[in-house]
């Protein structure tokens, strides 16, 4: 009986040692099979923090920029419980206002009309200028708290926050006034930052009555009208003798060691290429060193130059400054051209070095191609927002100064400046730009765009070459009938800056 | 006022939807049972909190009656569907219906705020979706002979996906002729095949000894991918693709093939780029173009990148609120790009959330398989984890531009008849594949009862 009993247990006990060897096994195979389902899991989980990481980068450093884009219809929306903010001059005039009436209507209204036109822009049929730039930053509220809680109970607007520009008041009225009442463009910028300080365009509007503008555009008699068009970015113009700093930039590349030892007889007139080039007003320059040629902008000498251009090379350096391609600009530009490459024929070339020819820039463009010879060669990318601030003046972002790149060699920007200076010494600028108390570097232009003798004027330039303050660009359109010269208006700009 | 209840209430979904998700971690990582038990009750009350919210705002915003109507319907059928399942089911995932009614419950709301009679459609077919796929853990417990069929998976599958090419029914949508219509009702066979596919390759891979094998098998799948690139539907074909090297690996443990497939399928598609992109693959390369600078073409193929990078930048962390925002005006934000809206309006954090309850799916999905030692079961598990999670990444990332828009669904949430029976099947497979191995372990206690090694009163 009690053997029985043994067996029975011995049994058990056998049957039981085998199941757990058997579940062991399955347990053991089991987990041994699961191996590649943990291993893909590890994966999915990772590329999925990885897109959570993205997401939250995504939030925090790309999403301002991205949806301050005029695209984003959304900014409308905020309009409803915001009211737009002020544009405020760096010195501090308000330029651009809204007021709120009882309905809760806002409209806004433009204090200096006409001479922030351009810039400013409007605020309604589509947007333009600052008001589009900066749509998306004046229709955000950052007031403290408790007054955003107290107007959204009281269901009032909040104040926006205020727009901060580059442009300066004082400079910005200046180049007004001396470009008076001819068409043209002024753009200032300082070189070592990109801040765009003044920009001018006429003809203007005022944005105060941008109804009436918009009906006169759609009638038949505005319907050619060019008042809308900010000429400072987006007028192209023939360069003129402005575009002998990119020849003379050549010359100096193609002729490293000797071109200071370049000398030019200049008789007033002679035939390079089968083409005739002549200097301005008949003039002869005589006996010239290679500053003399730049200062007194000799179309011979510079077309004398070009006979010995590898052409390849002379496009290579207008693209390094920028033509043809895109600039580093956020608002509406026009792109320049150059179009001289290793197909050319040669007489397309004397024309082309003096400025004349197929080439056409923006004054925006040739004011930068000068910040990067005032900048060492480095290029500032120009920009008009400042700074955002709320309502109550604390500041709620500041948009960095931006570097785009080295243009040209700082040995190359020091050799220009030295030439640049004596144009304003002794050379096309001096009668308005020699014995100030601020010295000045500089290009005069004077280009043709009709064949009836019909000429722009234009400056380009920047004071206190030693440590550069402003560059100006200044076209005056039909300086032939006005008279009006580019580089008065330029001086102008600058003695209300050294006053 | 109602700016003030709507904002309250904004902040209380968000806070609830973080509890939830939360939750669904941590339920995983708790052994004990009670505990278990109280978390899975705690989510099914923070779900009807985050749904009552919502549509409280959305009554609130639109003032409509049948809005509060078509709420108190949704809550009766998802408590009662919930109490009955788990009733007659008693040994079901309640975490994975916990989850299926969550992702259903968003979809609805999202619906109801961009277009009504979309979310009533949307709510009357996943109705009779859920009565249906109610039965299929019976009928796997039932019907061995599953796992055998692996031939007729594959023939049906294939003739499905053919059935785009049939003049008269097949059509073309958004550059995929991935569409059929048949007596007013449109549907993507492509839904229901990669529930078919995933069986056939489990099937056919319990079957696997030699590489001949393996072989043949790899040449039928790569018809399955073939014909979705015909039909210009990549997004389906990268779904396909990415899961078959997933299953083969499960099946083989051979690294290799992990290695080799995925290293095959990135050069296959770039050659493929390479070839083609200016004829057959047209449609990828504006795609590619799009995804690389959106802004760059905003007025073509750049629109719905750029409008949901919009969405969720203006909407923010927070969210504008629903019907604050411009949701509706994001193209097919219903569909591919519900995940645009649902963040713009509900706040990017709900965004994430939700992400993240994604990725707890995909995890319980695999903790399934895992379970499960019966091979063709583990398989069919794991090969609805992939499909569900890789889908579900395609879509999420395409509209975050992580990575190219694909033009596929976010299961269960977007809008798409077809899109949310097939999801609910792949829910109720993995469900079957629970209660089956619930049933198998079952059965080891017996054997162990039997043998006298555990004693049934020692639990508790």
């Amino acid at each position: 009986m009690r053997k029985k009993k043994k067996d029975l247990d011995y049994n058990q006990q056998a049957q039981q040692n085998e199941y757990l060897a058997k579940e062991k096994a399955k347990i053991k195979k089991n987990k041994q099979k699961n191996k590649p389902i943990i291993l893909i899991t590890y994966i999915m989980v990772a590329v999925f923090i990885w897109l959570i990481g993205y997401i939250i980068y995504f939030m925090e450093f790309k999403a301002e920029s991205i949806i301050a884009n005029s695209r984003n219809i959304r900014h409308d929306n905020f309009a409803d419980v915001v009211e737009r903010g002020d544009i405020i001059t760096s010195d501090g005039v308000v330029i651009a206002t809204s007021n709120t009436d009882a309905d809760g209507v806002t409209t806004r209204s433009y204090p200096y009309g006409n001479m922030f036109a351009h810039v400013v822009g409007y605020d309604s049929y589509g947007k333009a200028g600052l008001e589009l730039q900066g749509n998306f930053y004046m229709l955000r509220s950052n007031i403290n708290i408790f007054e955003k809680l107290y107007k959204e109970l009281m269901e009032e607007k909040n104040r926006g926050d205020n727009l901060i520009t580059t442009i300066d008041y004082a400079l910005q009225e200046a180049a007004y006034n001396a470009l008076g009442g001819c068409d043209g463009a002024v753009i200032a910028i300082e070189p070592d930052t990109g801040k765009i300080r003044v920009m001018v365009s006429k003809p203007d509007y005022d944005p105060n009555n941008i109804d009436d503008v918009w009906s006169y555009l759609q009638s038949d008699e505005g319907a050619d009208s060019s008042i809308l068009l900010n000429r400072a970015t987006q007028g192209m113009y023939a360069p003129g003798s402005t575009f002998k700093v990119v020849s003379l930039l050549e010359y100096i590349r193609e002729n490293p060691d000797d071109y200071e030892d370049y000398t030019y007889e200049c008789v007033g007139e002679s035939i390079f290429d089968s083409v005739r080039i002549h200097c301005s007003n008949q003039k002869v320059h005589g006996y010239e060193n290679i500053d003399e040629c730049l200062a007194n902008s000799c179309n011979c000498a510079f077309a004398d130059m070009g006979t010995t251009f590898d052409y390849d090379s002379y496009k290579a350096t207008a693209e390094d400054l920028l033509f043809n391609s895109e600039l580093p600009y956020q608002g509406d530009y026009s792109g320049s051209v150059f179009d001289i490459d290793g197909d050319s024929r040669k007489d397309e070339l004397p024309q082309t070095v003096i400025g004349q020819g197929n080439t056409e820039i923006t004054p925006l463009h040739n004011a930068m191609i000068m910040c990067a010879i005032a900048n060492d060669g480095v290029l500032m990318q120009p920009y008009l927002m400042e700074e955002i601030e709320n309502d109550d003046g604390g500041s709620v972002k500041k948009f960095p100064e931006k570097k785009y790149g080295q243009l040209i060699t700082e040995d190359e920007a020091e050799i220009l400046t030295e030439y640049l200076k004596g144009v304003c010494e002794y050379g096309t600028a001096s009668g308005y730009m020699s014995g100030l108390s601020y010295e000045v570097a500089g290009k005069t232009g004077t280009a043709e765009y009709d064949d009836e003798g019909h000429t722009n004027s234009w400056f380009v330039g920047f004071s206190n070459p030693d440590d550069p303050d402003l560059v100006i660009c200044v076209i005056v359109e039909d300086y032939s009938s006005n008279g009006v010269s580019a580089t008065y208006v330029a001086r102008q700009i600058f003695d209300v800056l050294y006053q | 006022m109602i700016n003030i209840i709507c904002e309250i209430s904004k902040y209380i979904v968000l806070i609830f939807m973080v509890l939830y998700t939360f939750k669904c971690f941590s339920i995983m990582a708790s052994k004990d049972e009670d505990e278990r038990e109280k978390k899975l009750r705690a989510q099914v009350v923070y779900i009807f909190l985050i749904h009552f919210f919502c549509y409280l705002i959305l009554y609130l915003r639109l003032q409509e009656i049948k809005i509060l109507i078509f709420y108190g319907i949704q809550f009766t059928i998802m408590i009662f569907y919930r109490m009955v399942y788990h009733a007659v089911y008693k040994d079901a995932s309640k975490l994975l219906t916990n989850n299926m009614i969550f992702l259903m419950m968003i979809g609805y709301i999202i619906l109801t705020r961009l277009e009504f009679g979309l979310a009533i459609k949307q709510f009357l077919f996943a109705t009779v979706g859920l009565l249906i796929t109610a039965f299929f853990p019976v009928i796997m417990l039932k019907w061995k002979k599953l796992k055998d069929m692996g031939v007729v998976y594959g023939i049906i599958g294939i003739f499905l996906l053919l059935s785009v090419f049939i003049p008269g029914i097949g059509y073309e949508m958004y550059g995929s002729r991935n569409w059929i219509q048949i007596g007013g009702f449109s549907m993507q066979p492509m839904e229901f095949v990669k529930i078919l596919f995933v069986f056939f390759v489990a099937s056919m891979l319990v079957k696997v000894d030699t590489f001949k094998d393996l072989l043949i098998n790899a040449i039928i799948s790569a018809a399955f991918m073939g014909i979705l690139v015909i039909e210009k539907d990549l997004g389906a074909a990268v779904i396909f693709y990415i899961t078959y090297v997933f299953m083969v690996y499960l099946a083989t443990s051979r690294i290799s093939f992990l290695i080799g497939g995925l290293s095959l399928g990135v050069g296959g598609v770039t050659l493929g780029y390479l070839l083609f992109k200016n004829t057959l693959f047209q449609h990828v390369l504006v795609r590619v173009e799009a995804w690389k600078n959106p802004f760059a073409y905003i007025d073509t193929g750049g629109y719905q990148v750029s409008q949901s990078l919009f969405a969720l930048g203006t909407g923010g962390y927070t969210g504008s609120g629903l019907t604050q925002g411009k949701a509706h005006t994001i193209p097919v934000s219903e569909s591919d790009f519900v995940f645009s809206a649902i963040c713009e309006e509900m706040g990017v954090i709900f965004g994430l959330a939700l992400i993240l309850v994604f990725v707890s799916i995909f995890i319980s999905y695999v903790n399934v398989a895992m379970k499960c030692r019966i091979p063709f079961y583990k398989y069919l598990a794991f090969g609805f984890g992939c499909i569900f999670i890789i889908q579900s990444l395609l879509n999420i990332g395409g509209v975050t531009k992580f990575i190219p828009s694909t033009g596929v669904t976010l299961p269960l949430v977007s809008y798409g008849v077809t899109s949310v029976l097939s999801t609910l099947i792949i829910f109720a497979v993995v469900q079957g594949v629970f209660v089956i191995t619930n049933k198998e372990a079952m059965k080891n206690e017996k054997e162990k009862e039997r043998l006298g090694l555990q004693p049934a009163s020692s639990t508790k």
